[in-house]
Order: C-alpha cells, then sequence, then structure tokens
C-alpha cells in the first residue's frame, strides 16, 4: 500500500491485523493462537494474511478447547513469550475464565513481580445481527470489574490499531474487546464509521486515556465501542435541535479515565452513559459513580444511563432491535433529562 | 486517461451478487496501482478489489450497492 499519507482508510479488522504482523516483524517473541485465525484470517477477519506471512509456528489454529490454549498463551507469556490468543466469542469466556481471571491477571501479583504476564487476549463482543444469546453479549463490565487485567474497547480502526500495538508491547495482560458491527464485516451489520483513515506506520494509542471525539457544551455522551457511534448520531440529532452534545470514547476501561469524563461533565452538567453491556452493576453505573463521588455539586440534572435491559439477548430481530442502544433511545433520555427539571 | 475499475470474474466462485462493504479511499483520492480500494461480500466472505492502475479514484458504487461480477464500481483518471 503506497496510497498518499492520511487518505487509506482500514476496517478495525484490518487495523488489527496490521498491527499484529507489525510487531511481529519486529519482535519474535509474538505469536498468534485460537479458532480458525489461521488460513481462514479470523471469524471476523482481524488475522488475515498473517499466517501466509509467518507460517504455522507463529499462527496457530487450536481445537475448540479454550482452557487449553488460553492456558497455554499464560504460560508461555509468564516465559517471556508475547502471545496473543483469542477467544472467538467473549459469551464462553465461562469455559475459560480460570485461566483468564485467576491465573493471566494474577500471577504477576503472585509472584511478587518476579513472572511477568505480557498477553492480549482479543475477543469479539456485541450483537445486532441477531446471533442470539450466547454470541451477542458485551461483557465489558464483567472483565473490567476484576483486577489485573488492562481492558480496552475500540470504536474505529485508528484507535483499533493503535491500542492493538500498545497491548502488545505492554508488559501486562490486556483484554482486547472489538465488537463485531465495527469490524467492516458486512454480514455482522457494518458501522461505516469505523472505517477511518489509518497510518501505514506502528504508532501507540495510550492504553488508558479516553478521546473527546465531539466538543459540546450542553450534555456529555459517555460511550465505548459501537456505542461511540450512536452518540454521534445522537448528537447530531440534538445539533439539529439546537443541544450542543459533546461525545467522549472511553477506549479503555481499565485503566479508566476518570478525569476526562469529570472534566466533560463540570463543563456541560449533564451526563448520559450509553453502554450496550447489562444495565446493573456495570460500566454506565461505575462512570456515573466517578462523576458523583467526585463532585455532584457540577450535576445540573440526575445522569441517564441508555444500556441493555438485564435480559438474555433475544434472537427475534425485533426483539433484539427493541433491546440495544441506539441514537433515538439516547435523545429521549436527554429528552427526558429537561424535562425532570 | 480513464480506466474502469470492474469486479473482477474470477474474484469468487459462483455467479453470486455481491455487497460493497467498505470503499477504503475516498472518493476523489489518489491511489496506486495494487493499492486495495475496496471490499466486497458475498455470502458473508469478504474479497479485496485492489487498483489496476494509478490515478485519481471517482465511485461510481456506494457502499451497500449490490454487484455482479464484471461491474463497473468506479474508474481512475490517470
Amino acid at each position: 500500500m503506497n496510497t498518499v499519507t492520511g487518505s487509506r482508510k482500514l476496517t478495525i479488522a484490518r487495523a488489527m491485523a496490521e498491527a499484529t504482523a507489525q510487531e511481529m516483524r519486529q519482535d519474535p517473541s509474538v505469536f498468534v493462537m485460537g479458532e480458525d485465525v489461521g488460513p481462514l484470517g479470523g471469524v471476523f477477519g482481524n488475522t488475515r494474511g498473517l499466517h501466509e506471512e509467518f507460517g504455522s509456528e507463529r499462527v496457530r489454529d487450536t481445537p475448540i478447547s479454550e482452557t487449553a490454549f488460553i492456558g497455554a498463551a499464560v504460560g508461555a507469556a509468564s516465559d517471556g513469550m508475547r502471545p496473543i490468543v483469542e477467544l472467538m466469542f467473549v459469551d464462553f469466556f465461562g469455559v475459560c475464565m480460570d485461566a483468564i481471571y485467576n491465573l493471566m491477571a494474577k500471577n504477576t501479583y503472585f509472584s511478587g513481580g518476579k513472572v511477568k504476564v505480557p498477553m492480549v487476549l482479543m475477543t469479539s463482543t456485541g450483537g445486532g445481527y441477531s446471533d442470539a444469546g450466547q454470541h451477542s453479549q458485551c461483557l465489558y463490565g464483567t472483565f473490567a470489574h476484576l483486577p489485573g487485567m488492562k481492558v480496552v474497547v475500540p470504536s474505529n480502526a485508528y484507535d483499533a490499531k493503535g491500542l492493538m500495538t500498545a497491548a502488545i508491547r505492554d508488559d501486562n495482560p490486556v483484554v482486547f474487546m472489538y465488537h463485531k458491527s465495527l469490524q467492516g464485516m458486512g454480514w455482522l451489520g457494518t458501522e461505516k464509521g469505523a472505517t477511518v483513515a489509518t497510518p501505514e506506520e506502528p504508532y501507540t494509542v495510550e492504553i488508558g486515556k479516553a478521546s473527546v471525539v465531539k466538543e459540546g457544551q450542553d450534555l456529555t455522551l459517555v460511550s465505548l465501542g459501537a456505542g461511540v457511534h450512536h452518540c454521534l448520531r445522537a448528537a447530531k440529532a440534538l445539533g439539529e435541535e439546537g443541544f450542543d452534545a459533546e461525545v467522549v470514547d472511553l477506549r479503555s476501561l481499565v485503566p479508566l479515565d476518570r478525569e476526562t469524563v469529570r472534566a466533560s461533565v463540570a463543563k456541560t452538567g449533564r451526563l448520559i452513559v450509553v453502554d450496550e453491556d447489562y444495565h446493573s452493576y456495570g460500566v454506565s453505573g461505575e462512570i456515573i459513580a466517578s462523576v458523583a463521588e467526585h463532585d455532584p455539586a457540577c450535576l445540573k440534572a440526575a445522569p441517564r444511563r441508555v444500556a441493555y435491559p438485564d435480559i438474555p439477548i433475544p434472537f427475534a430481530p425485533t426483539m433484539e432491535q427493541w433491546a440495544l442502544p441506539n441514537a433515538d433511545k439516547i435523545v429521549a433520555a436527554f429528552h427526558q433529562m429537561l424535562h425532570n427539571n | 486517461m480513464t480506466t474502469p475499475i470492474t469486479v473482477p470474474e474470477n474474484l469468487w466462485d459462483g455467479d453470486g451478487e455481491g455487497v460493497i462493504t467498505a470503499w477504503l479511499v475516498d472518493d476523489g483520492g489518489q491511489v496506486n496501482q495494487g493499492d486495495l480500494v475496496a471490499e466486497v461480500m458475498v455470502e458473508k466472505a469478504q474479497y479485496e478489489i485492489e487498483a489496476p492502475v494509478s490515478g485519481v479514484l471517482t465511485i461510481a458504487k456506494q457502499e451497500d450497492e449490490v454487484v455482479a461480477k464484471g461491474t463497473s464500481i468506479a474508474s481512475l483518471e490517470t
């Protein structure tokens, strides 16, 4: 690719593959493991071209035994390698969570810092394409809740490449949660806004820094992943009504950039958190608490959340769409916020 | 000179139609021969469209439009 700098766009899937390939070229300890990550290039396209370039030793197709290969990745990472391992759907964390939260996340602490676990666990999240209750969850809060691992959630290809490079180079375990609708795979209900200009040279996006993707004065919308695009559409609709919304893309849940959220709400006085993860005990509550326990006086109205209802994700397309966050629900939440004041 | 970008006859098996899922260069952008410019999805599989020559891109078929083998989807002004 020799396109003029700044004009080349990538899907998140390609951005992840490019970051991985660039790190594999300069660091022989980086390798990839998972189901269908080899010649197929990943069910969600994020390992395309890697097997062809690096071969079966460094891009390893595994059996459907997440316990075995994620456990193996923890062992390899503890012994000096830098594995990138894929849990194809985050929904299946149940079969391998011991390797993730008792080993990957705790080995460094248990060893008094003598053992590092520099691995990336990448996993697909989210729904919207009628894949039902075991293939559509986000579970951001579940992973972010457990100490010992970083958690990132990109909303566009630029951030995805920079966060992936940062994750591979990080000496801590990083869970890289990518939303299926942002991958650029048409059958997953592709969100066009995720395919953006992406530099060819390697670069990092700092893990733990949120991004103000749209500035505004009247309202702060905080989200992550696919939700950022709902917020941008809502901000546009509110703009036509004369309200100026700011949109904060968290990008990283651990560490969480509370300062950027607080600074935004200090300016606008109004907060709506948009999260495709379940409503209760999750990201949305954490964000609101981060503001309220810091300075409740900055709030002109009670914060609101547009999150997934606490129900298993329905298969029926109309039911699933009814449950998912979208721009209309965000606009309605803001109207209600004004009405209640 | 104007060179069309058409969907190659051998891009996928069979005569099924595809959908453009992404343009990876903006309309009016400069591309070089061999650059990946678009992705087409056929039955859940993604296929790549490359620039046949270098030039300035004019997009004719937008994202989400249905295309078949041989469809002209854009042109390059050299």
